[in-house]
């Protein structure tokens, strides 16, 4: 299925008009490569899918610059398109099938040995571990939109109306999504909910 | 000591806080009660710790991978390069050249040979033909008769008389060259 961008449905805060980033494929690569991959790879809760959504995302963001009018923040842009392709792979049945036998998804235990060292204590550090895979193992019980409305807010830190911007809803669905993962993360971890 | 007249914060509200948004009430009730300050700062601490262990993989796994450039390398690169069409057009002249040369030294004895089959083929066809056409008509005209002996006899043991143009006529087709 063909993504059509339509810079029209992008109506975003006035920001920073980045558009020598986007006249340069290397430096959008650079900046922005890792923030999608995890938010891709969250969204989607497979590596190998978030790594050749991402591709496509830049290279999408690229051919399309010239529909880019600056005025909301580059990864805002590219967090929609990003948001269109999952949708894209989500819909079709071949991600359906491929995704219940080839799934990869992000390995925490890997993440773990990445955590810098000279921060905590080791028992710090295996608490901080234990902690962020019970909110990934949230993450998995959550539908596609909760997930990544509550990865764009708490993991990639946009604003209210930039997730509105990103996936193209109403701030009232945004908070009523935002508001049931919360609840998850934290009946989750132990609360009271 | 936890105030027993408080309730803990609701699901919206403890939303409102996770986002920075909790009115004034919600940061007062934190103040007083120890259960919902332990509980926000576990989940909070949660999310931070994921947000980081995340960013660090995504950064390990983004340099593992090939950057985008925008020099494209063309496809079929060695198309424009003319150095590339000579030394083609050499190796393919050089093939056909040998293949044809082989095919040449291959076929000249075998011509021969073949005509010599090609002329033979016929008589000894014909030879075999008529040898087993003889035979075989011979065969068929005994079969047949013994067929008929037994035709007649259980008929005529049930009284019956065999017609002369019965419609299961085992007369043998005669077995031609044709």
């Amino acid at each position: 299925m063909q993504l059509v961008l339509d810079p029209d449905i992008i109506c975003c805060v006035p920001g920073e008009t980045t558009l020598t980033e986007l006249d340069n494929i290397e430096a959008l690569d650079r900046a922005y490569r890792s923030r999608l991959l995890r938010f891709v790879a969250y969204s989607t809760g497979d590596q190998d899918l978030a790594e050749s959504i991402v591709q496509d995302c830049l290279l999408k963001a690229y051919n399309a610059r010239a529909s880019f009018r600056g005025d909301c923040a580059v990864y805002t842009w590219l967090a929609h398109i990003a948001t269109n392709l999952i949708k894209d792979h989500q819909r079709s049945r071949k991600f359906q099938f491929w995704r219940t036998i080839q799934k990869t998804a992000p390995d925490l235990s890997e993440m773990s040995s990445l955590l810098p060292s000279s921060e905590s204590s080791p028992e710090s550090q295996i608490l901080a571990r234990e902690r962020a895979q019970q909110v990934s193992a949230v993450l998995d019980t959550l539908s596609v939109n909760q997930r990544t409305i509550f990865l764009l807010r708490f993991i990639e830190e946009m604003d209210l109306q930039e997730i509105c911007d990103a996936t193209g809803m109403q701030i009232s669905t945004v908070k009523t999504h935002l508001h049931r993962a919360v609840k998850a993360v934290r009946q989750k971890l132990g609360g009271k909910a | 000591m936890q105030p027993t007249h408080l309730t803990h914060l609701t699901d919206e509200q403890f939303t409102d806080l996770l986002l920075g948004t909790s009115p004034a009430s919600v940061q007062a009730h934190l103040k007083a009660c120890p259960q919902c300050a332990e509980e926000a700062a576990r989940v909070s601490g949660a999310i931070g710790s994921f947000q980081q262990q995340t960013r660090l993989w995504a950064e390990r796994r983004a340099a593992s991978q090939p950057a985008l450039t925008s020099q494209r390398q063309p496809i079929f690169e060695w198309l424009h390069r003319p150095a590339a069409w000579t030394t083609a057009g050499l190796a393919i002249a050089l093939t056909v050249g040998i293949s044809v040369s082989v095919h040449k030294s291959h076929q000249q004895p075998m011509h021969g040979q073949q005509q010599a089959a090609v002329s033979q083929h016929p008589v000894v066809k014909q030879q075999i033909s008529a040898a087993t056409i003889k035979a075989d008509n011979e065969l068929l005209s005994a079969i047949d008769g013994e067929l008929r002996a037994d035709e007649s006899s259980s008929m005529s043991a049930y009284g019956l008389i065999p017609s002369a143009h019965g419609s299961h006529s085992r007369a043998p087709k005669r077995v031609s060259n044709e």
